[in-house]
Parts: C-alpha cells; sequence; structure tokens
C-alpha cells in the first residue's frame, strides 16, 4: 500500500543513527560547508609516486576542497605539492596535466619558480619594483605532502593539520602486507557525474548492492565465505570490509585471477574506505584506488586508478590489466552499473524531487550486508559537520 | 596503387563495421601512457555480448558515424585509419549528445574487390566517459 504526503515525510521507524535526511545530497550550503570542514583538514590522495618517476616531473590535481594544486619531484626527488596558482597575478601556472618541468614559469608575465618552490625570476624585476620587492617574499603556496600507504602522494591544505598516521588510524593496516612492494600505475580514467559525493562513497561503503552485478552475485554471493566478510570500523570515519575467495572462473568469459598479488590468498578482496571520499580496493591482482572530487551538491568528478606492481613482466603486466578492464574498466561490468545506480540517485534526489530519507537500518552483525559502513561515515560527517546527518537543520 | 573499386569496398566495410565491432585503446595525458581499456578477440567479444542481458544498464543506444580518411596498401593488406564518432541518445526523450571522438586503424585483406575486417582497434580521443558503458564502440 502507498503513503500518504504525510506518512512519507515522517521520519523512518529506525533510530536517528540509522537514516538520513536527502537534503545532505543536494543542499548548497551544506556543500560548500562540507568543502571548508571535511575535505580542507583531511589528508587527500593527488596521485602515485610511479606518475612521477624523474625529478622534476609534476601531476595537476584539483583538491577536493576546490583548489588546483602542483605535485612535483624536486631535484633532490622529494614530492612536493604547491598551489597552482601564480603569486602576482593569480594565473594558472602550469596547464598541462602532467610533465617535466625544472623551472615552472607562469605564462602570463613570465615570473618563474622551481621545484621547491622559490620565486626564481621576476621579469625586468629592478625596472619594475626598484628592489622593493623579495623573490622571497613571493614564492609558492607549499601544502603539506606525504608519500606512504602504498607510494600514494597525500596532500594536506592546513599548516597545522593532523599527521597523516593520526588521520588513517589503521585504517590501512589490513592492507600493509600487500603493500610492501612497488606499485606502479597503469590506468587512470576520470568519471563525471550528476551525484553527490557521498552517495558514490556509500556504493564503495555497502555491498547490499551486490545485487544489482551480476559479475559479483555470481562470483561472490553465491560463493562459500560471502556472507562472513565483515566490515571494521576505525576512527576517522573510515573503515574496512575482510576478503573472502572470490570465485573468478563462475562469470563466462572471466578466469581465475592466476596473476594474483604478493602474500594475498588466491581469490582475495579487500577494501579500505576513507574518510571523506577515497577508497582502496585490492581484488586479487589489481589496486584500485577512487578519489571524488566534488564539484557541487549533485555533481562529482570521480578519479579511478589502476595499479599493478613495479616488477611485473609484460605478460603479467596484459594480465592484470585484463582483469582490471574486465569489471572496473570504462567498459568494464561493474563500474558502469555502479556509476549508474549513482546517476540513479542524483536524478531521484536532486532538488525538488521530494526525496526525504536515505535508509541505512540494516544490522547483520557487521558482515556484508550491514549497513554499518554508511552508518559509521554518517556519525564522523555528523561529527565533523556540527549537524547530525537525520536532522541537518 | 590502389583501386577504386577497392577504396569502394573499404569504405563501405568499415561503414557497415559501425553497426558491428575490438580493441580500444587511448592514450592518456595524464599518466603519459597508452592504455588499453578494451581487447577481445572473436569469442571474447560474443561473450561479452551474450552477458549482457544479465547486466545493469540504460539501455540508451550508440549510432557510430566513421568516415575513411586514409588508405594505405601493403600488399594484400590494407591500413585504414577513419575519424569516429560515437552519439547516444537518451531512451526518456530521445536527446541525443556527442559521447567520444576517435579513430578507427583498421587492417584489411583485399581479395579483388572484396575486403575483409581483419584486426581493428579503436583509438579514442575522449576519456570521460561519464558512467560509461558495457558495450564497446
Amino acid at each position: 500500500m502507498g503513503r500518504t504526503a504525510a506518512e512519507w515525510s515522517a521520519p523512518p521507524k529506525f533510530p536517528a543513527t540509522h537514516y538520513v535526511d536527502s537534503r545532505l545530497y543536494t543542499d548548497e550550503a551544506i556543500f560548500n560547508e562540507e568543502k571548508e570542514k571535511l575535505f580542507r583538514p583531511s589528508w587527500i590522495i593527488a596521485c602515485h609516486e610511479s606518475e612521477l618517476p624523474e625529478a622534476f616531473d609534476y601531476r595537476l590535481f584539483t583538491h577536493p576542497a576546490g583548489v588546483p594544486l602542483i605535485v612535483v619531484r624536486g631535484d633532490d626527488a622529494k614530492v612536493r605539492a604547491f598551489y597552482n596558482i601564480c603569486p602576482h597575478r593569480g594565473n594558472t601556472i602550469l596547464y598541462d596535466p602532467s610533465g617535466n618541468a625544472k623551472r615552472m614559469t607562469c605564462i602570463f608575465h613570465q615570473w618563474s619558480f622551481d621545484t621547491r618552490g622559490n620565486c626564481v625570476d621576476i621579469t625586468r624585476e629592478e625596472q619594475g619594483y626598484q628592489h622593493r620587492v623579495s623573490k622571497k617574499d613571493v614564492g609558492l603556496r607549499e601544502v603539506k605532502c606525504e608519500v606512504a600507504y602504498g607510494g600514494f602522494v597525500w596532500v594536506n591544505l592546513l599548516d597545522d593539520c593532523v599527521p597523516l598516521r593520526e588521520f588513517i588510524g589503521g585504517a590501512l593496516d589490513i592492507l600493509e602486507p600487500y603493500m610492501q612492494e612497488p606499485m606502479e600505475l597503469f590506468h587512470f580514467h576520470k568519471a563525471h557525474v550528476r551525484t553527490n559525493f557521498k552517495l558514490w562513497h556509500d556504493t564503495n561503503s555497502e555491498f547490499y548492492h551486490d545485487y544489482m552485478h551480476y559479475f559479483n552475485r555470481i562470483t561472490g554471493m553465491l560463493q562459500p565465505g560471502y556472507f562472513e566478510r565483515k566490515y571494521t570500523p576505525f576512527p576517522n570515519g573510515h573503515a574496512t570490509v575482510g576478503s573472502m575467495q572470490i570465485q573468478y572462473d563462475k562469470y563466462e568469459g572471466s578466469k581465475e585471477r592466476a596473476v594474483g598479488w604478493p602474500k594475498m590468498a588466491r581469490g582475495g578482496w579487500y577494501m579500505v574506505d576513507l574518510f571523506p571520499g577515497m577508497t582502496y580496493n585490492l581484488r586479487t591482482s589489481v589496486m584500485r584506488i577512487d578519489t571524488s572530487i566534488p564539484l557541487g551538491p549533485n555533481e562529482v568528478l570521480i578519479e579511478f586508478r589502476g595499479l599493478g606492481l613495479k616488477r611485473d613482466t609484460a605478460e603479467e603486466r596484459a594480465q592484470r590489466v585484463f582483469d582490471h578492464n574486465t569489471i572496473w574498466g570504462p567498459f568494464g561490468r561493474n563500474l558502469h552499473e555502479d556509476l549508474l545506480g549513482v546517476t540513479g540517485q542524483g536524478r531521484a534526489m536532486r532538488k525538488g524531487t521530494d526525496s526525504r530519507w536515505v535508509l541505512q537500518g540494516r544490522e547483520e552483525n557487521s558482515t556484508i550486508h550491514d549497513e554499518v559502513g554508511m552508518r559509521h561515515y554518517y556519525a564522523e560527517w555528523s561529527k565533523r559537520m556540527g549537524r547530525p546527518a537525520y536532522d541537518p537543520y | 596503387m590502389i583501386k577504386s573499386e577497392q577504396r569502394q569496398a573499404i569504405e563501405e566495410l568499415v561503414y557497415r563495421s559501425c553497426l558491428a565491432l575490438d580493441t580500444i585503446t587511448t592514450h592518456s595525458a595524464e599518466i603519459k601512457r597508452d592504455m588499453v581499456w578494451l581487447d577481445h578477440d572473436k569469442k571474447g567479444m560474443e561473450t561479452l555480448f551474450t552477458n549482457l542481458p544479465k547486466h545493469n544498464s540504460d539501455h540508451s543506444p550508440l549510432t557510430r558515424h566513421a568516415t575513411v580518411y586514409t588508405v594505405d596498401l601493403a600488399g594484400s593488406e590494407a591500413n585504414v585509419v577513419s575519424a569516429l564518432q560515437v552519439f547516444r541518445t537518451q531512451l526518456d526523450g530521445g536527446a541525443t549528445e556527442l559521447f567520444a571522438v576517435g579513430r578507427f586503424h583498421d587492417t584489411v585483406k583485399l581479395d579483388g574487390s572484396t575486403a575483409k575486417l581483419v584486426k581493428r582497434v579503436v583509438r579514442l580521443e575522449t576519456r570521460q566517459l561519464g558512467y560509461g558503458y558495457h558495450v564497446p564502440f
């Protein structure tokens, strides 16, 4: 029996921790607040070290708080990050998304900077400034930067941020045994989708939606061990998902992921969801990393990375690429379904649709269809935002 | 020198093949690498299509449009480069938008005025494909 408008709008008959107000996904003011309160203080993955193999290699990254960044390897091999904003007239310094630059020179007036952020040239300096300006006072804005947890380049915009290790809070310990060997990136693409960034993170934080994926049902849900996989919450809103043995050969056209991963059991699969919008996803032969860059309440750019081992032979790498593409590439079986799912949520929850609540009420002893991963995320969201997710106003 | 009937046969083959489909590659300006996004042999492609009804999709149809640019004869084979545009039409309302651009790099076997497609590599320029698609170009 359908419900009336009043019944539809009434809070769900769950504890307040087990649902959220849909307006969390559409409100412009909440979105702007999220950028400041969630993303600006958080450590964010900007790229992987293998994207910067040589001195002076750089990579551009738009921080989820909105700041354009340059991540660059210096002459001393250290990776640093700076605003991609010229201190002179606020222009973009580097345009190509990656490259090699001994000097980073703004095209506007040719002010030039080295890879340590020093201003090294001001054109017609003496004539214009008559010693009133010192180059040391117009260096680039540097942001905190660390290479860690599998060779990923982490950045933080705050001068007084918490240490990266404290931010992670042990959530990546589950993957430490599998990140001892150097990895190398082989896949990168971005997906621009009309949905809220939290909905993408929700999808990575619950497995009940395996009903949407034929591949996951046949290789996972119908196999032994699936319903024993467990969520473990960690401080700061992070959560992990334990492993099982995925039967990849049960899907026609797929086969056992024989190339494997060092120290990982056959068919293993671990996930780590990091607040406020990143995911480590190690599925036997491939490491996938998602980084969400919110563009608006109902608009997100997701960066997808696929990695193998640096020591891969050509044959091993080809197999990892094949395994990746089967489900996770832009033409993969699962990624399209996941992105379609959150796009559908974005469509149904956009402003004015009278969507009211999102339920997160499944309790199954923290096992795979329990929605504790999402509940844990929104508890942290509520704390940082100073608004309960079930009643944000 | 390629004969006009051979060129005509090749063009017809490329245009007909827009109704069917292989390997999809692209170059990432971000990570300065060539990437393979899909690579199947004939059997793999058949399986991919056989499995389609078991998967969820929005079922928005694609329209492929190709224009043959160059045909270079090499013995009994020709290397053919064509421009490709792929359009996607939404089921609800029928709005059409450009989905991707790229090129077909085809190897075509010639036997008199008969042309057979031996190999196709789809080289995409477009790397942002929104929520993606299950069906290759």
